[in-house]
């Protein structure tokens, strides 16, 4: 069946398009049109983003509005905290940072990519719309399960909010298995001044799992607080739904989450120094 | 069928397509031009590779009408007749492709990085590369040849010396 | 006239690729890329069970699809088109068969097999179309693993066989069994190569247009072999081989994956007889990475003196090689057996093999071509017996090697090595990769926790083979015409999906003729233009494609220097053919330009070239030595000429918490004889190299339980990307092949090999203070790791 287009100018248009609750969201296209290509997504009709206005950073009051459309490329040269960095890592090359979006990934929500553990260390809040309406939803409720997210049918992430850090160092490291692979295992650490840590860790389970550990007393590389670190780390995950695809197990995701995240908890604390 | 615009190679063309063609098919078979290759349709191959307003892009994961009204260059627009561009003109020299496939993205993505970073060094070269595959070389001659255009188009790429006439 | 000959262009030199411009600027047309007026589009419609009688198509729903021609089934394609003949018939050699069809009619044995095929008007038409065709299949019980397969009661793929062995076969020579009992030790092992796969960055494809009125077929492929595919066409349609046009023009890399036998080559060209219009298939990726290329378990008993000195090897091999295919995939497990023992003194050898299939799709012809493992396994054994002795590994071998002064030496399995220093590349890739200081390094950053390796891996490839009563050809065909203005075309039965041949035989054609290379236009992958040939595999291009242009060459410049010779009122022994010149050989002076030469002979026939046949043109075949069908003794033939070789080095970083290796240097030390052009050899190598590391830490077809194809795109098939792969430093030793026009070995398919071996050398090396041992490829991080953790509960 061939799908209707749409490609609407603004919001509204995108939010009426989508009203009926059955189309698909074009963004950067990067994951969704290979999908379609191979009949893995299907739809009434697909909403295209690319018209709407909704690209750009702007500084809002309560921190940077990452509009659904800004690609990795915009936000290597933005002052977004992480994701300007993490942005440059994105698996694919240049011309994938050309046109994927952190928000598009965060919507498509593999459990293996580098945004959504990062939206929650940020404690980024996820804006919603659809024609009834506007809500936000933090990041950490908005990651349901793999490739599930909070988004209904008939909305759409206008944008995400990051808040300022307010000092906090951060620290990020992906874990892949070669270049072109997604990521096994991400670690975010969210260090704020003089508190404990938040490490988020991605890709270990089907949704982000955040951990809170106390700064080290001596330095990061104390094997007394490395395990301190890990030990943490795998009690959150026991909690937590496994992941597992063609690249790793559930079982090996497990095994190397708390060493990524002690080692990206070092990170953010060389940041710190 | 839907009638949308596309600027390729700086010349306006009118073509019709299905909401669901993609823009390396509408390049290739409606536009005619087949320098741009498919190689996975899932955006991991860089074989596709064309340059959208500006920016590389991965053509087999763009819809076309997405690209309604949009500048698209190939391969094709690299060359100045038979004047080569300075990175074609380095990866011949250095022996940087074997079957050639994997070609348009290799060239295009080297071009827009040495045109943000004229001197990029190895770790760059090979960021920027890695949404290329090639199966017959290993790579090392591709970042040789990236290398020696940088070398080239630090200083020339503007009044292209280089070009071989 | 064409500007004089540049050094490069001389044979040795680095010539530039010939089809550069036309590659570099988007001219250059693959199959894909000719589309003719009216041109309909097939899509196959595949099993989705492992192992299943077809119970019923029912094809109603997708012929309602706008667009739809034709949508053909097994059993319809059967009364049209026979079985597809055998690249290598295994019946030929004592072995199991079973007809081979386009689509299947009553049986499918893998996930993935063509059972129906759409054709419409627009590809998105056909691929809808093929969605809806409704297969309903009686599942029958399946076997995904070769060992399995084994088992008595296992599930049987083709049941008139007697069980799931295509053929079991028994190498070597020796007491084996008396060898090992008088050894000082004793060492055995287990390794399993994983399924991994060539996947050219262009996928397969196929153009076919009958011509009804003419009754003549042209078939546009991505293909290494147009003229056996003729053959096979012909056979499998009933078309007389004359009315079949091949063109293979531009190949977008093969690597043994586009050697024919394929069933959608026979299936395209059908659906274009029955709907009389041109119709394409472009394989989609995920069909491309279906194909294996290879599989294997072997189990090695390895017997030695105390001293280091390899005795006996003992090695039984089961592989894996998934369904039957009609390519020439399945027998490339012979060639593991018969390269055993590789470059080394073993006199007692014994080698069982067990091809098997399985109901996975079928392992195709792959670079390396089985040898690869070969050289695995031998590479990994040799590391074992230094590790059991304590022995430096690089000292063993180099006590293992078949000494420079042996030449030629026949080994245990009947392979006859025509020469080689393999000591002599030991040396040069030790002092390059600075193989002592690498093993300080690797003592002093232990103690910190980092853990360095480094790896040997040596390679014996045997090249340009011939298999008695196949179309694996030893020999093949160049015409080499010049015209009227002087003008060389070569024609030859070789093709170039890549490695740049067609250069390297234009160099050949120039030196050897003395024009510039710039006169020079090679045709290649046309069956209507090219002579009788075999297109591309196992390293034979150069060596073969080579050796008959310059036959033809000679002939051709051979009647330039007579009739000049004449013109110039010299005895013949006086001129010379160089520089596009006929000229007196001491006195440059008085020379005739060749053009000028040329039309002489095609215009005074009968005045100053009477006497001499008036034909520039010359077609040669070209045999080398050292092939030998006749079975000695012990029933062994030596079916290859000539044997590169090679040693690598690799030095690796291993991360111990994450299993995760990083490769720090890469040499490879490299034999390939004469090098026509050294920059195409390396390309060779480097891009062999960088295939084999891919299948030695990230590479790996995984398979659902179902027998599906999980890993079915490239963020799931990890081919190494640029970061991937170090700088592979290049080492050149030129030890001539004295049976061989040029002395050149053939190279592109030694690298798999021993960039595998030398990783898993370098991995249990660097990972010995955790008393890790390696059983396999592919070390990805997963598997590195649960062999530190399996080392630690021991």
């Amino acid at each position: 069946m061939t799908p209707r287009y749409s490609a609407p100018r603004d919001l509204a248009g995108v939010t009426a398009a989508l009203a009926d609750g059955d189309g698909v969201v074009v963004g950067g296209g990067t994951m969704v049109v290979p999908d379609m290509t191979h009949g893995r997504t299907s739809a009434a009709v697909v909403v295209d983003l690319s018209r709407a206005g909704l690209a750009g950073v702007t500084a809002g009051e309560d921190g940077a509005v990452v509009g659904a459309m800004t690609t990795y490329t915009d936000l290597i040269t933005s002052d977004v905290p992480l994701l300007s960095t993490v942005a440059s890592g994105i698996t694919g090359g240049p011309q994938i940072r050309n046109r994927g979006t952190a928000g598009g990934s965060a919507c498509y929500a593999n459990p293996a990519s580098d945004v959504p553990a990062c939206l929650v260390a940020l404690g980024a809040r996820m804006r919603l719309a659809s024609a009834g309406g506007a809500r936000e939803v933090p990041a950490a409720e908005f990651f349901l399960g793999g490739f599930r997210t909070a988004r209904r049918p008939d909305e759409v992430l206008e944008a995400f909010v990051v808040p300022p850090l307010g000092g906090a160092a951060l620290g990020y490291l992906k874990f892949k298995l070669a270049e072109g692979s997604w990521p096994i295992v991400t670690a975010a650490t969210f260090a704020p001044t003089g508190g404990p840590l938040r490490i988020v860790v991605g890709g270990a389970a089907a949704t982000p799992v955040a951990v809170d550990v106390d700064r080290p007393s001596v330095g990061s590389d104390d094997p007394a607080w490395r395990e301190h670190v890990r030990e943490a780390v795998h009690t959150a995950l026991d909690a937590a739904e496994p992941w597992t695809d063609v690249l790793a197990p559930a079982a090996y995701r497990r095994r190397i989450a708390p060493v990524i995240a002690a080692r990206s908890a070092g990170r953010a604390l060389e940041e710190d120094r | 069928m839907t009638a949308m615009r596309l600027t390729v190679n700086g010349v306006q063309r009118e073509i019709d397509v299905d909401p669901r063609t993609l823009l390396v098919h509408a390049i290739r078979e409606q536009v005619g031009l087949t320098g741009t290759h498919v190689g996975c349709l899932t955006g991991d191959c860089g074989a596709c590779t064309v340059v959208l307003d500006g920016r590389t892009a991965k053509s087999c994961s763009v819809l076309a009408l997405s690209a309604d009204g949009s500048a698209v260059d190939t391969v094709e627009s690299l060359a100045d007749g038979d004047d080569l561009h300075p990175v074609q003109q380095a990866f011949w020299d250095e022996f940087a492709f074997q079957c050639g496939f994997c070609l348009p993205g290799m060239l295009l993505t080297a071009k827009e990085l040495l045109e943000s970073t004229p001197d990029p060094d190895d770790a760059q070269v090979l960021a920027a590369l890695n949404g290329n595959l090639c199966r017959c070389t290993g790579y090392n001659t591709i970042v040789s040849a990236v290398r020696k255009a940088s070398g080239c188009a630090t200083t020339c790429v503007k009044e292209s010396p280089c070009r071989k006439s | 006239m064409a500007a004089p000959t540049l050094p490069d262009s001389a044979i040795g030199g680095s010539a530039r690729k010939r089809d550069g411009a036309a590659l570099l600027t988007g001219r250059a047309r693959f199959v894909d890329d000719h589309q003719p007026d009216g041109a309909l589009h097939a899509h196959v419609v595949r099993s989705t069970v492992a192992h299943g009688r077809i119970l019923s198509i029912d094809t109603a729903a997708a012929e309602a699809v706008p667009g739809v021609v034709l949508v053909l089934t097994g059993k319809r394609a059967a009364e049209s088109a026979g079985p597809v003949p055998y690249f290598i018939d295994p019946a030929a050699r004592g072995g199991n068969r079973t007809d081979i069809r386009c689509l299947q009619v009553d049986e499918v044995v893998f996930v993935g097999q063509p059972v129906a095929a759409v054709v419409a008007a627009t590809r998105q038409q056909a691929q809808e179309a093929a969605a809806l065709v409704a297969v309903e299949y009686e599942v029958l019980p399946h076997v995904l693993d070769a060992e399995e397969a084994l088992l008595p009661d296992a599930p049987r793929l083709y049941p008139d066989w007697p069980g799931n062995v295509v053929m079991h076969n028994r190498y070597g020579t020796g007491d084996t069994d008396a060898a090992l009992a008088a050894a000082d030790v004793v060492v055995s092992g287990e390794l399993r190569i994983g399924r991994s796969t060539t996947s050219p960055i262009e996928p397969r494809g196929y153009l076919a247009s009958w011509n009804a009125a003419e009754g003549k077929l042209t078939v546009h492929a991505s293909c290494q072999n147009p003229h056996q595919m003729r053959w096979m066409l012909a056979t499998s349609l009933g078309l007389d081989e004359g009315d079949i046009r091949i063109v293979t023009a531009k190949v977008g890399g093969s690597f043994g994956l586009k050697m024919q036998g394929h069933p959608e080559e026979t299936l395209v060209a059908l659906l274009s007889i029955l709907t009389g219009s041109p119709v394409k298939w472009i394989e989609d990726r995920r069909e491309t990475l279906m194909a294996g290329a290879r599989q294997q378990v072997h189990r090695f008993t390895v017997g030695a003196t105390a001293d280091g000195r390899i005795t006996a090897l003992v090695n039984n091999i089961v592989a894996d090689v998934g369904a039957l295919t009609a390519q020439a995939g399945w027998a490339m497990p012979n060639m593991s057996a018969t390269t055993l023992p590789s470059g080394y003194l073993v006199p007692d050898c014994r080698i069982e093999l067990d091809i098997v299939v399985t109901n996975k799709p079928p392992v195709n012809a792959a670079r390396g071509f089985g040898k690869d493992a070969a050289h695995f396994v031998m590479e990994r054994a040799v590391d074992v017996v230094a590790r059991e002795l304590g022995l430096d590994p690089a000292e063993v071998r180099r006590r293992n090697f078949i000494p420079a002064d042996r030449f030629p030496y026949r080994t245990s399995t009947g392979l006859n090595i025509d020469s080689g220093d393999f000591v002599g590349l030991l040396d040069k890739v030790c002092d390059t990769v600075d193989y002592a200081g690498i093993r300080r390094r690797q003592a002093e950053l232990r103690p910190l926790g980092r853990y360095l390796g480094i790896g040997l891996g040596f390679e014996l490839t045997p090249e340009s083979s011939d298999s008695p009563g196949t179309f694996v050809s030893g020999f093949d065909t160049t015409t080499v015409r010049m015209s009227v203005t002087g003008m060389v075309t070569v024609l030859t039965g070789v093709t170039s999906p890549g490695g740049g041949n067609d250069t390297g035989i234009a160099q050949i054609v120039a030196t050897e003729m003395g024009v510039p290379i710039e006169w020079v236009e090679l045709v290649q992958g046309d069956t209507d233009r090219c002579p009788n040939g075999f297109g591309n595999f196992s390293g034979r291009s150069m060596v073969v494609g080579g050796g008959s242009a310059t036959l033809a060459a000679r002939d051709v410049r051979d009647k330039l220097a007579l009739l000049g010779s004449r013109m110039l009122a010299v005895p013949v022994d006086r001129v010379e053919v160089a520089d596009g010149v006929v000229r007196v050989v001491d006195d440059h002076e008085r020379a005739l330009a060749v053009p000028d030469v040329a039309r002489a002979l095609l215009t005074r026939a009968f005045a100053i070239a009477d006497g001499i046949e008036p034909v520039l043109e010359s077609t040669r075949a070209y045999k080398p030595g050292n092939i030998d069908h006749v079975p000695d003794q012990f029933g062994r033939i030596q079916p290859y000429p000539t044997y590169s070789s090679s040693l690598h080095a690799v030095v690796v970083d291993v991360d111990v918490e994450t299993g995760k290796v990083v490769l720090l240097d890469y040499v490879m030390a490299h034999d390939c004889g004469t090098m026509i052009n050294p920059a195409l050899v390396e390309g060779q190598a480097r891009g062999a190299v960088a295939m084999g590391l891919g299948s030695a830490l990230s590479e790996q077809l995984v398979f659902g339980e179902d027998g599906a194809l999980l890993s079915d795109r490239f963020k799931t098939y990890l081919l190494p990307r640029a970061g991937d792969v170090p700088e592979l430093r290049m080492v050149h030793q030129v030890t001539p092949s004295p049976f061989t026009m040029h002395g050149n070995k053939g190279a592109g398919e030694a690298g798999v090999g021993g960039a595998q071996a030398a990783v898993a050398n370098a991995v249990e090396d660097a990972l010995a203070p955790f008393g890790v041992a390696v059983r396999g490829v592919p070390l990805t991080p997963p598997v590195v790791l649960g062999l530190i953790d399996e080392a630690a509960a021991r």
